[in-house]
C-alpha cells in the first residue's frame, strides 16, 4: 500500500499535466480537425488506471482532484465522474486478486468492461438528475465508439502511467512497496 | 505522513464516504441554467483556455491557407456572381431601411415599449466541451469584455445559445443543441408556441406544440421572447420533420438549426444593460409567487 503522501504528490502532478495536454487535444485540436461528435474522455482512462493500479487510502481524493481538473474543460463538473470512479475502485478492491494486466489484449478487455460500469453509474446518476431516458440512449450511441478508442489506447497510456507511478507493468501499484 | 495498514483501511473508508457525500451534494445542487465560477476555477480556466485558443488558431490558420490559396480555383467566377448578388442586396437594403423607418414611426404611433438596446460583442470559438454529453463552446471573451451570465449568443444565421459559465477572459456557451437548453419559441407563419430542446448534434425538438396547429415543413422557428433569457425574433431554425399522431394533444416537431454548429468560428454575444434590473424584477416575481403558494 502506498501510504506516504510524498510518493503520491509528484506522480499526481505529472498525471494532471498529462490530463491537461490530453484535454486540450480533445477539446481544441480534434474539433478543429472535424472530430466534433465524439470527444475522447481521457479523464476516464486516467481514473480507471488509478483504480486498477493504485492502492492508497487517498485514492478517492486523487480521483476527485483528477475530476476537478477535468471540470475546467467541461461543464459536466467533477461530481459524476468522482462517484463513478470511487464506485469502480470499490468494485476493483474486491476483484484485485483476479485482475492482472499481463498482455495488451487483457488490458483492453478489462478497460472496456470497467468503462461499462462507469457508463451505467454515470447514466444512473444522470437519469436521477434529468429524469430523461432518451438522453441515456443518445449517450450510449456515443459511448460505444468513444469507449473502444479509450480501450485501444489503454495499453499505451497504462505503460506511460506505470513509469510515472513506479508500478510494475503486470501487477498492482503497492504490491512491491 | 505515514499510516499503518489497519488505520489506512479506516482512512480509505472515511475518505470514500466523505468524497461521495460531497459529490452527491454537488450533483443535487447543480444548476444547468448557469454556473458561477469560484476564484480558483476562474484562474485555472483563464490559464488553460489561451492554450486551447492557440491550438485552435494554428489549426484554423492552416485551414485558411489551404482554403484561401490552394483550394481557391473558381474564385474569380464566384467573385463575379457575388458582385451581382451584392448589387441586388443593396437595392433590397434601401427598401428595408425605408421599412425600418416606417416601422419605428408606426411603433411610436401604437405606443409600443422601447426595444432594449443590446451591446454586440464579437467573440471567437476557441474550444469545445471535453464531454460529448454536453454541447458547449468556449469563446475568447469574458467578464472584462462586458459579458454577463445568461447573455444571448447568436450569429448572422441565427441563435447559438447562452452564456453558462463565465471567467474574466473566457466564457462557456450552452448551445441550443444541448438538452439542458430550452428555448421558448414560436412558429413564424402561424405564431404557434412551443419549447425547443436540444436533441442531437444536428437537430432540436420543438415540444408542447398543439396538434391542431397547421405547421408544415420548412416553417421558420423564432424565439418568442418569453422566459427572460432570449430576445424576441431570433431565428432558431426550420421545421425538418413533423410527427402528428391521431391521438394526443401535441405533435412532435423536429428542427434543423439555422446555425451550422460544425463550422462555427465566430459568434456575437448580445449583452443587455438592463439585465441586472430585469433579474431583480424576475426574482421579485418568483418570490411573490412562492409566497402565494405557501
Amino acid at each position: 500500500m502506498k501510504a506516504q503522501l510524498k510518493d503520491i504528490i509528484v506522480p499526481l502532478i505529472i498525471t494532471l499535466l498529462i490530463l491537461i495536454v490530453l484535454e486540450i487535444i480533445s477539446t481544441a485540436l480534434l474539433p478543429a480537425l472535424g472530430v466534433q461528435k465524439y470527444i475522447i474522455p481521457f479523464n476516464i482512462l486516467i481514473v480507471l488506471y488509478l483504480g486498477f493500479k493504485l492502492e492508497t487510502p487517498y485514492l478517492s481524493v486523487i480521483i476527485l482532484i483528477v475530476q476537478y481538473f477535468h471540470s475546467f474543460f467541461s461543464i459536466e463538473g467533477w461530481e459524476l465522474g468522482t462517484i463513478a470512479g470511487v464506485f469502480i475502485c470499490i468494485v476493483i478492491s474486491y476483484l484485485r486478486d483476479v485482475l492482472h494486466f499481463s498482455s495488451a489484449i487483457i488490458t483492453i478487455a478489462v478497460t472496456q468492461i470497467f468503462q461499462l460500469v462507469w457508463f451505467f453509474t454515470v447514466s444512473f446518476l444522470f437519469y436521477l438528475k434529468t429524469n430523461s431516458f432518451s438522453l441515456i440512449v443518445e449517450k450510449m450511441w456515443r459511448f460505444i465508439p468513444e469507449s473502444i478508442v479509450i480501450s485501444l489506447l489503454a495499453p499505451f497510456f497504462f505503460a506511460i502511467l506505470d513509469r510515472i507511478w513506479s508500478t510494475g507493468g503486470e501487477g498492482m501499484l503497492g504490491d512491491d512497496a | 505522513m505515514r499510516i499503518g495498514e489497519g488505520e489506512g483501511q479506516k482512512t480509505k473508508i472515511i475518505l470514500n464516504v466523505l468524497v461521495c457525500a460531497v459529490a452527491l451534494y454537488g450533483i443535487s445542487t447543480r444548476d444547468f441554467t448557469q454556473h458561477r465560477t469560484s476564484a480558483f476555477e476562474n484562474v485555472m480556466i483563464d490559464f488553460f483556455a489561451p492554450i486551447q485558443k492557440s491550438v485552435t488558431f494554428v489549426q484554423t490558420s492552416f485551414n485558411s491557407v489551404f482554403e484561401n490559396y490552394i483550394a481557391n480555383v473558381n474564385a474569380s467566377k464566384e467573385n463575379d456572381k457575388l458582385k451581382m448578388k451584392l448589387s441586388e442586396m443593396n437595392s433590397k437594403l434601401f427598401s428595408y431601411k425605408e421599412m425600418e423607418l416606417e416601422n419605428v414611426r408606426l411603433k411610436k404611433l401604437l405606443d409600443f415599449g422601447i426595444e432594449l438596446p443590446y451591446k454586440k460583442i464579437l467573440a471567437q470559438v476557441v474550444a469545445r466541451d471535453a464531454s460529448s454529453d454536453f454541447r458547449v463552446l468556449r469563446i475568447n471573451k469574458g467578464l472584462i469584455d462586458g459579458l454577463k451570465l445568461q447573455s444571448t449568443v447568436v450569429t448572422g444565421e441565427g441563435l447559438v445559445g447562452f452564456i453558462y459559465r463565465l471567467t474574466d477572459h473566457f466564457a462557456d456557451v450552452l448551445t441550443i443543441l444541448d438538452p439542458n437548453n430550452r428555448v421558448d419559441s414560436l412558429v413564424k407563419r402561424v405564431r404557434a408556441h412551443g419549447i425547443v430542446e436540444g436533441d442531437s448534434d444536428r437537430q432540436c425538438l420543438m415540444k408542447y406544440v398543439k396538434r391542431t396547429e397547421p405547421i408544415i415543413l420548412n416553417d421558420e422557428i423564432l424565439t418568442s421572447g418569453l422566459g427572460n433569457l432570449y430576445p424576441k425574433g431570433i431565428l432558431i431554425g426550420k421545421v425538418s420533420r413533423i410527427e402528428r399522431e391521431s391521438y394526443g394533444m401535441t405533435q412532435d416537431v423536429t428542427i434543423s438549426p439555422s446555425v451550422n454548429f460544425g463550422k462555427l468560428e465566430e459568434v456575437i454575444v448580445l449583452v443587455s444593460d438592463s439585465d441586472e434590473k430585469k433579474d431583480l424584477e424576475w426574482n421579485a416575481l418568483d418570490s411573490n409567487s412562492e409566497e402565494k403558494d405557501k
